[in-house]
């Protein structure tokens, strides 16, 4: 508090960010009206169940959280970075147990039900995570070159990636490990050491898809039939096994047109939207449910504003996002020390690994995976998380100066 | 510092990456919403509008009280999901076998699912989302049958089972039996056979989204058919993607169309009086067919029609092709000497003989032109006066009367009479006969055709004739329907009277009527035909059949066409007979005369007409052996 005086030339935080980040929540919380009340039985909805509010009171809880955040220095706040791994790692166990984890019928048991609120540990899991490792990594760089602390560094990463593999969430694993690696990366860990990584972990990809894509069915790894479904969408595989009969195929085309459905919707209302898009509120794919009602706020959510607002609109928001990313490398340049480096590249990382899986799978360049886009998608934990995610940047920018 | 500069390289390189990542997906944006936004337009368009179609009731067809002959109501057609009734076939079909006076049997084997190879030799699963069970199922029906599903017990105890049983079985309760979205509509006549050729039926037409519409398939179903259709509504709509309809989205919503009543000028109790005294001659003579008109010669309005052997509307598996036509209209024959009242009328409307003149009758043996005519056997008339020649039937002398009008008037008298043109009776398959009537050809055509011989015409077409003679010799056009009306009762269209021409004078026809009463006179052809009360004036008729290119000896077609109060005639009834197996030798008088009689005393006393003769002693049963005259 006291420092504030003496820096008065210099701004506390960094305005453009937050510019960035206020549009995006008024966007968001535009479009989640767009998407929901189309659907007439939303409308009959109290106001207090209604989706859009509910999404701005997560915004005013994620800014209010944010900002408390904001008031501790970040190396206090490291300080707790195990503690806070050891609780994300403990509620990743107890959201495996049967009858406190619930699956919202989706067959992914990924919730804690709180009542008034879906608790989605693996969310709090990424923040706990890249907290834990900017606090590990921050250590001298004569130490990363250790073998035992490298692969202590890897098993920080394994733990909650394994953890929530189990769930399943394919999605929320798969970011930890780019997050990982570039805050690995940042620290200084030779680069040997991650280019071995990056080798080991992309021979294991490719060998687990060319097994899903093409081995007879006793070769293939046990993996959840959605999730292989989503994958063969993707690659425009053929659902039938090499032998069926005429029968099963007939079955299995029908089961490829179900599966690729909500792809093809997504990809329909994008294009549809044309150059300026059809305007706010008038996204027919949204209104007539071809987009389906429980995605087109959450996951899908780029579609309908890619629908609505036209490719001037997703430019738009791929702009903020540019601008939130390049601010949160330019907060990871000023800062003070590796940790506060660290903290910021690992946002930065995650924040973008969420944005690009997300929004490519909306325009099918990514397979789809439950990910949501950072403020816009709707969802209490998500929206807390990057609001806080991006309150420990800011954190990071205000205690750039630590006298 | 080298540590500082490795660092500011690898920030940088995560910056390029990023913008690199974004450069992709904006390139992509681009392609997508740009380059191929035509075409996701197009797709995006195509599939979220839905055109579904109201479909119209069809009109009724009424009586001229407003009774229904034809009627329709929706019904529903009952439809399964086998894949969820999963294996328990046995206890749907005991439920819901009965309410459908279905086989249980044949009903579980229709619930089951099976292979078949379809038109490519390739197995598929039939039936496994869809079966149709029975069409026609009436709302009432569906009820039960819905109660009946929703009360299924299957012998367990349902609370220990594991979840993802007790969904299938509530599944299996509240949809597995289901009708179509769309009603059919069932073609329903309440009174059976009654009118059947009148009134026709319809047929059903499947279309490929499994509804059907129904169409006239004959009689004024099908000549009215645009009229009784009406037309469908249809709604466009946006539908979400589970094909529900939105109504926000809704662009066009324009209801059905009724179709339009058409109410007859039948008389359905005229017409029970018709088909009941058909019956009864049916049943007693045997013949190959037979059929009765009732008509007001003034109007031309048709009371009743009936043509037997007849069928049920309401159940085409009745229809062969014996009770096909309505032989009324389209049955082409020789009147027979029916058709000597033409012959004769002409003649004295053309002055060329008065009714007292005689006719020298050649006792019974006439050569003209190379061919012998004789009268009736027994019959050696020597002067008859024209109305004589009426009375008895007298073929010679009809002969030469036709000879004294001479060959073209004629033929111009049964054109003016209607014969060989269509007399416009609002049902489909009318046959004109205009074949068989044309100007005489052959020397002895002449002597041969007044004796209704050489010569064809339908049924109607005489009947018409002779209600012209009875109209004051003024020929109308029938008429079968009194008015359209729409489903409020609101009149569209109505039909008046409507004269043809005048075909002979007031005079003439005052003259015709006293000869044809004669007829009915004990001392004439038809005095069966008499009835208590009421003078009768009318002809009988007796055609032999051609079979085999030969007149036969053994089937005739039998006729009476009459009409009552004479003198202020308000029905005029034609009673035709095809082959009558039973009755001894067939002649119209005997046959016919006896069952004009009764619908004439029938009709008399159900429309109330004022009695115009004095009561007279019953007709005598020696008039039975009498032999009246009879003409080949």
């Amino acid at each position: 508090m006291v420092d504030s005086a003496l820096n008065e030339r210099e701004p506390k935080l960094d305005r453009l960010q937050l510019v960035a980040v206020a549009l995006l929540m008024l966007i968001g919380a535009l479009f989640i009206y767009s998407a929901t009340m189309s659907t007439s039985g939303a409308v009959a909805l109290p106001w207090q169940d209604q989706v859009w509010i509910r999404q701005m009171v997560w915004y005013a809880l994620g800014s209010g959280v944010g900002v408390v955040l904001c008031l501790v220095d970040y190396h206090t706040l490291a300080r707790w970075a195990f503690v806070v791994y050891g609780a994300a790692i403990f509620f990743l166990v107890l959201v495996l147990i049967p009858h406190i984890g619930t699956t919202h019928g989706w067959g992914a048991q990924r919730w804690i039900d709180l009542g008034f609120f879906q608790f989605q540990p693996s969310e709090f899991a990424k923040l706990a995570f890249i907290l834990a490792a900017a606090h590990y990594l921050s250590r001298p760089v004569e130490e990363l070159r250790e073998r035992r602390v490298f692969w202590r560094g890897i098993g920080l990463i394994v733990l909650p990636f394994v953890l929530i593999l189990k769930e399943p969430d394919l999605g929320s694993a798969l970011v930890l490990i780019p997050t990982g690696l570039v805050m690995m990366l940042a620290a200084g860990t030779p680069k040997r050491y991650v280019l071995q990584l990056v080798g080991v972990v992309g021979v294991l990809a490719a060998l687990l898809l060319v097994d899903i894509l093409f081995a007879p069915p006793r070769w293939q790894v046990p993996m959840q039939t959605y999730q292989r479904h989503r994958l063969l969408v993707y690659f425009g595989q053929d659902f039938a096994a090499a032998g069926a009969s005429p029968a099963e195929r007939a079955q299995a085309r029908q089961l490829q047109f179900d599966k690729s459905y909500q792809v093809t919707q997504a990809l329909i209302s994008v294009g549809s939207g044309g150059l300026l898009g059809k305007g706010w509120g008038k996204g027919d794919q949204t209104a007539l449910g071809f987009l389906p009602p429980g995605a087109a706020h959450n996951d899908f959510i780029f579609s309908v504003i890619a629908e609505e607002e036209g490719f001037v609109g997703s430019v738009v928001v791929l702009t903020l996002y540019t601008v939130i990313l390049f601010t949160g490398l330019r907060i990871a340049g000023r800062a003070r020390d590796r940790l506060g480096k660290l903290v910021a590249v690992g946002v930065v990382t995650l924040l973008f690994s969420h944005v690009f899986v997300n929004i490519g799978m909306n325009i099918r360049i990514v397979p789809v995976t439950g990910i949501p886009l950072p403020l816009l998608s709707y969802g209490g934990s998500s929206v807390l998380c990057s609001l806080i995610a991006l309150g420990l940047m800011q954190n990071v920018h205000i205690h750039r100066r630590g006298y | 510092m080298i540590k500082q500069r490795q660092q500011f390289h690898r920030t940088l390189g995560l910056l390029g990456l990023v913008l690199l990542a974004f450069l992709g997906l904006g390139f992509r944006l681009l392609d997508l919403q740009v380059w191929r936004h035509e075409e996701l337009v197009k797709l995006a368009e195509q599939k979220s509008l839905q055109t579904t179609w109201h479909p119209a009731r069809r009109g009724d067809i009424l009586d001229a009280n407003g009774n229904q002959l034809a009627t329709s109501v929706f019904v529903k057609t009952l439809c399964a999901d086998p894949s969820l009734i999963g294996g328990q076939q046995a206890v749907v079909a005991r439920a819901i076998a009965p309410l459908l006076q279905m086989n249980e049997a044949d009903l579980i084997r229709r619930l089951t699912p099976r292979i078949v190879q379809n038109a490519k030799g390739e197995r598929v699963t039939n039936g496994l989302h869809y079966v149709r069970l029975q069409r026609n199922v009436t709302d009432e029906t569906w009820r039960k049958i819905k109660t009946a599903m929703s009360q299924l017990t299957f012998g367990v105890d349902e609370k220990k089972l594991s979840r993802a049983h007790r969904t299938f079985l509530r599944g299996l309760r509240s949809s597995a039996v289901f009708t179509e979205p769309m009603d059919d509509q069932l073609r329903v006549y309440p009174n059976g056979m009654l009118a059947a050729h009148v009134l026709g039926f319809v047929g059903t037409l499947d279309n490929t989204n499994h509804t059907s519409e129904l169409f006239g398939y004959d009689g004024v179903e099908k000549f009215f058919d645009d009229k009784l259709r009406g037309a469908s509504g249809w709604r466009v709509t946006g539908t979400d993607r589970r094909k529900n309809e939105l109504v926000a989205m809704r662009d066009e919503d324009v209801g059905a169309q009724s179709g339009l009543n058409v109410v007859l000028t039948i008389d359905a109790a005229i017409q029970h009086i018709v088909e009941g005294a058909l019956t009864n001659a049916l049943a007693k003579h045997r013949p190959q067919s037979i059929t009765g008109l009732v008509m007001r010669p003034r109007t031309g309005e048709i009371l009743a029609l009936a043509s037997f052997p007849s069928f049920d509307p309401n159940n085409l598996s009745t229809i062969t092709t014996n009770t096909g036509p309505n032989r009324m209209i389209s049955d082409v024959m020789e009147p027979g000497s029916t058709f000597k009242t033409l012959v004769i009328a002409g003649a004295l409307n053309e002055r060329v003989v008065r009714s007292g003149d005689p006719i020298f009758c050649e006792n019974g043996v006439f050569r003209y032109a190379g061919i012998t005519l004789h009268d009736s056997e027994g019959h050696h008339f020597g002067n008859l006066t024209v109305q004589q020649v009426l009375q008895k039937s007298s073929n010679i002398g009809a002969a030469k009367i036709g000879i004294q009008l001479g060959a073209d008037k004629l033929y111009a008298y049964m054109q003016q009479f209607g014969l060989g043109a269509f007399t416009g009776i609002p049902l489909p398959h009318e046959a004109s006969a205009g074949r068989f009537v044309h100007p005489l050809k052959g020397k002895y055509s002449i002597a041969q055709i007044p004796m209704g011989h050489g010569v064809a015409a339908t049924r109607l077409q005489m009947a018409m004739a002779f209600a012209a003679i009875a109209n004051g010799g003024e020929l109308m056009h029938p008429m079968l329907v009194k008015r359209l009306e729409d489903s409020s009762g609101r009149v569209v269209q109505s039909y008046e009277p409507k004269s043809i021409r005048r075909v002979v004078t007031t005079g003439t026809a005052k003259e015709m009527v006293e000869a044809l009463k004669t007829v009915v006179s004990k001392d004439g052809t038809a005095p069966l035909a008499a009835i208590t009360n009421y003078t009768v004036a009318g002809k009988t008729g007796t055609a032999q059949k051609v079979v085999d290119g030969r007149y036969s000896s053994e089937k005739y077609l039998v006729s009476f066409i009459g009409f009552f109060p004479a003198d202020n005639p308000e029905l005029c009834i034609s009673v035709v007979m095809d082959s009558a197996k039973e009755g001894g030798r067939a002649f119209g008088g005997s046959l016919c005369g006896p069952i004009f009689s009764e619908i004439g005393r029938r009709c008399a006393s159900y429309l109330n007409l004022p009695p115009d003769a004095a009561p007279t002693a019953p007709v005598i049963a020696t008039a039975l052996t009498r032999n009246p005259a009879h003409t080949p």
